[in-house]
């Protein structure tokens, strides 16, 4: 029996793991296409910050804090260059983020083997993960409760950060002319607003975001690294931030959507499903998401179209 | 008065163009002064310098007397000074307040303050009796409105100096009228403003003082009251224009006949309403209208870009209702579009390149799917010629070509064309008054031939000069048609607003 109790709290409980660090990442490629900038790079960016997590986290003697800093500062820097070279140097934001997101992948594994002296996989007895967190209503609910174990400080935090970076956005005036510089780069420029500047601080601190979440691949559920850790995520996010039209409550419900079919996924490998069928299932449904979205618009617009042809005005 | 403003001896030059050859300009506090000259007169080139756009090559810009260097316009909104661009710098989405405080807004620790900033926006508007709707969406504004925000934005900077860039070429008249109202009760309040311009009734109701710019130089500077219109165009061209000569054609044969054709939007709204319209072989007929009144939709659903419209449209006698570009074209269209660099070519690509395109698969220029290139050169070579293209060789680029000159060969390409009917958007929009004439010569050579042409332009004058016939829209739908003999500029501006005509041809 598949469908009892336990077993879809299991899902529920993994689907709330699996749709942070998508849901940080696509946070911040919303920042960055809010500010007029396209950034794809989410998926390198993590993938710098997990591995230097780790790395903090094995010299430090597992200060968790420490690893943490490492990551969002490595990330930060990421970001940095991609600003540098996007906004100061004018390069194609898609060459620059797709040079980064290989780059990342080659890099990571080749200084796993200069600091660790292994390939493809590097685990640790030293190394701690983070902490997990005992839901506070553990003993009044304890099946409730179940669902949230193994959620760490930082998945709490990105429900958090979409609240916060939606007051951000829209209700103050940082928030309004980063907007603005979104919608009309000109109109802001004639108006005297150091639009480049506004640009590049944007993205170097969406780089923040993409290094919490890198955090959660090599220290959340499991504390490792391994090659191409980030599997994915960042170009999911990608698309979670297309679907949720860059607006941080529609990016939080795509990332959720596509946390869902990661957790099936990862479920179904338990049946008699083959392998690399159920490894497809979040990338299909990222396929298919873009697909229905698209035919959806396109419908909607054909829709309103129509009917004003038949109404009086 | 006092001179509030002086330039001195400004050189500005482009690679081997001088756009201003030692020009010095003053201005006084309280006044209007006119910037008039042809395109590429060095106009525009002269206030970008002023409002910190471009850095000048030489000379000296004072302020009460100050010498002060404006390297940006942050600089120049610092020291006062606004511009009103031709091409608006607004936030579509955003609310009319959103935009006007931008930069400089009221806030309640870091939050944006909502009603503080709308409240002091209405109170600029009333001083200055400049009616907007500060919680209004920018993009459901019309045009005139929105020049309106413009103005306000460089009212909200505190800007004593207010430069106007062609501030009427997107009105109609009467919200021109409206705007040289505004413009005169600045001045009344102590700003000073400075508009360029070639329209020339606008400069004799409006301006105190003219300064005339042609290839660069200043011409003169002098009094409106000690001039006139002939005497400033003269000075602007050099020369007398010449008028075109219309020769009256009859003919039965229709090639554009547009039945009842509704489009409906997005937004739930009719773009067109049940359009019926007609051109005749050996006519020019025109399209008069504010723009956004459905002019690039119409255009958009006779072209085949826009196919999900009712109606009925028939083109050379063949009926191509909701048929693709290509089909159109073949029944016997052909299309100068709005935008020369959007739809009308491709600028990275050659001249030679552009003359091509559409006709690639004809049997003249390609055989089996190989082009003949000598063929196609050959070609392009006789449109450079014949329509006088300025141009190194075929080979050149159309990014490296001014506007007119690429405006040129997408005319050539299109009116050349082996086909009886044209459709022409805006042929002449920002090309100097020589290309004009040319483009207005061949698009008659072409009706004398009893070819057929639908003129949308926003130029009233080019369409009062050209057309046989006028149909004026208004929100989607036709609202009136003029005949040749009883075209009246008055008339068509308050038709074009939506204004009536009763059976007695007093206007309503």
């Amino acid at each position: 029996m598949i469908f009892n109790f336990e077993y879809i709290s299991a899902i529920i409980s993994s689907t709330l793991r699996m749709v942070s660090p998508i849901l940080l990442c696509s946070l911040a490629a919303a920042l960055c296409s809010k500010a007029g900038v396209f950034n794809i790079a989410m998926e390198g960016c993590m993938m710098i910050s997990a591995f230097f997590a780790i790395v903090v986290n094995f010299y430090s003697g597992g200060n968790i804090m420490l690893s943490v800093l490492a990551a969002i500062a490595s990330s930060m820097a990421v970001s940095a260059i991609l600003a540098f070279f996007i906004i100061k140097l004018k390069a194609s934001p898609v060459v620059v983020g797709m040079s980064i997101n290989t780059a990342s992948s080659a890099v990571t594994t080749f200084f796993m083997y200069i600091f660790f002296k292994t390939k493809g996989l590097f685990q640790h007895p030293d190394l701690v993960g983070l902490t997990k967190i005992t839901p506070f209503f553990a003993d009044a609910f304890p099946d409730l409760a179940q669902m949230f174990f193994g959620l760490t400080f930082i998945d709490y935090l990105s429900w958090v950060l979409v609240v916060v970076i939606y007051i951000f956005l829209y209700k103050t005036v940082l928030g309004y002319r980063i907007r603005a510089i979104g919608i009309n780069q000109e109109a802001a420029k004639s108006l005297g607003t150091p639009v480049e500047t506004y640009q590049f601080v944007t993205m170097t601190m969406s780089g923040i975001l993409c290094g919490l979440a890198g955090v959660l691949l090599s220290m959340g559920s499991v504390t490792l690294f391994i090659q191409n850790i980030a599997s994915g995520k960042g170009y999911i996010a990608m698309t979670a931030n297309n679907l949720g039209k860059s607006h941080p409550v529609g990016v939080f419900f795509a990332s959720l959507f596509f946390g869902i079919s990661q957790a099936v996924g990862s479920f179904l490998q338990q049946t008699q499903l083959k392998g690399q069928i159920t490894a497809s299932i979040p990338y299909v449904a990222t396929i298919l998401a873009s697909i229905f979205e698209s035919i959806r618009y396109r419908r909607l617009r054909e829709k309103k179209i129509k009917e004003s042809m038949k109404l009086g005005n | 008065m006092e001179k509030i403003l002086e330039m001195k001896n400004i050189v500005k030059t482009y690679g081997r163009v001088v756009a201003n050859d030692n020009v010095s300009i003053d201005l006084k506090k309280g006044e209007i002064l006119a910037i008039v000259g042809e395109n590429g007169a060095g106009k525009s080139t002269l206030m970008k310098i002023l409002y910190g756009l471009e850095k000048a090559d030489s000379g000296e810009i004072f302020l009460h007397g100050q010498p002060v260097k404006i390297t940006s316009p942050s600089v120049a909104m610092g020291l006062h000074i606004g511009m009103v661009q031709q091409h608006f710098m607004l936030f579509g989405p955003m609310t009319v307040t959103e935009n006007i405080v931008y930069n400089n807004e009221i806030t309640k620790y870091a939050f944006f303050d909502k009603k503080k900033n709308e409240e002091k926006v209405a109170e600029l508007s009333e001083k200055y009796g400049l009616k907007v709707d500060p919680t209004a969406i920018v993009d459901n504004c019309p045009v005139g409105t929105q020049q309106r925000i413009e103005i306000l934005k460089t009212l909200y900077q505190n800007a004593d100096i207010i430069i106007f860039d062609e501030p009427s070429a997107v009105l109609t008249p009467n919200e021109v009228d409206d705007l040289l109202d505004t413009m005169k009760t600045l001045a009344a309040a102590g700003k000073s403003l400075i508009i360029i311009t070639h329209k020339l009734n606008e400069v004799m109701y409006v301006a105190d003082r003219v300064v005339v710019l042609r290839a660069g130089k200043l011409i003169d500077i002098v009094d409106k009251k000690d001039t006139s219109i002939e005497q400033l165009s003269y000075m602007m061209i050099g020369r007398q224009v010449a008028n075109l000569e219309i020769v009256e054609h009859d003919s039965d044969k229709t090639l554009l006949k547009v039945e009842n054709l509704t489009l409906g939007s997005e937004l739930g709204k009719k773009i067109l309403d049940d359009v019926n319209l007609y051109v005749n072989a050996g006519e020019i007929v025109g399209i008069a209208g504010v723009s956004g009144n459905g002019q690039t939709e119409l255009i958009r659903c006779i072209s085949g870009l826009e196919r999900n419209y009712q109606g009925k449209i028939t083109v050379n006698d063949h009926d191509v209702s909701n048929f693709d570009v290509a089909s159109i074209r073949k029944a016997g269209l052909s299309h100068i579009p709005e935008d020369r660099y959007l739809w009308g070519s491709a600028r990275e690509a050659s001249i030679s390149d552009n003359v091509l395109m559409g006709e690639e698969d004809s049997e003249r220029f390609s055989k089996n799917g190989i082009l003949k290139q000598k063929e196609i050169d050959k070609y392009a070579d006789e449109l450079i010629e014949s329509y006088a293209i300025k141009v190194d060789n075929n080979k050149q680029r159309i990014r490296e070509l001014s506007g007119g000159n690429a405006q040129k060969v997408i005319c050539a390409r299109e009116v050349e064309r082996d086909c009886p009917f044209t459709i022409a958007c805006e042929p002449t929009r920002g090309i100097d008054i020589g290309a004009m004439e040319f483009v207005h010569e061949r698009l008659v050579a072409k009706r004398d031939k009893f070819g057929g042409i639908l003129l949308v332009t926003s130029e009233l004058s080019e369409i009062m000069k050209l057309c046989d016939r006028i149909y004026v829209i208004y929100n989607g739908s036709i609202n009136y048609e003029f005949k040749n003999e009883d075209i009246d500029d008055h008339k068509l501006g308050v038709l074009m607003l939506g204004g009536k005509v009763d059976e007695n041809k007093a206007v309503n």
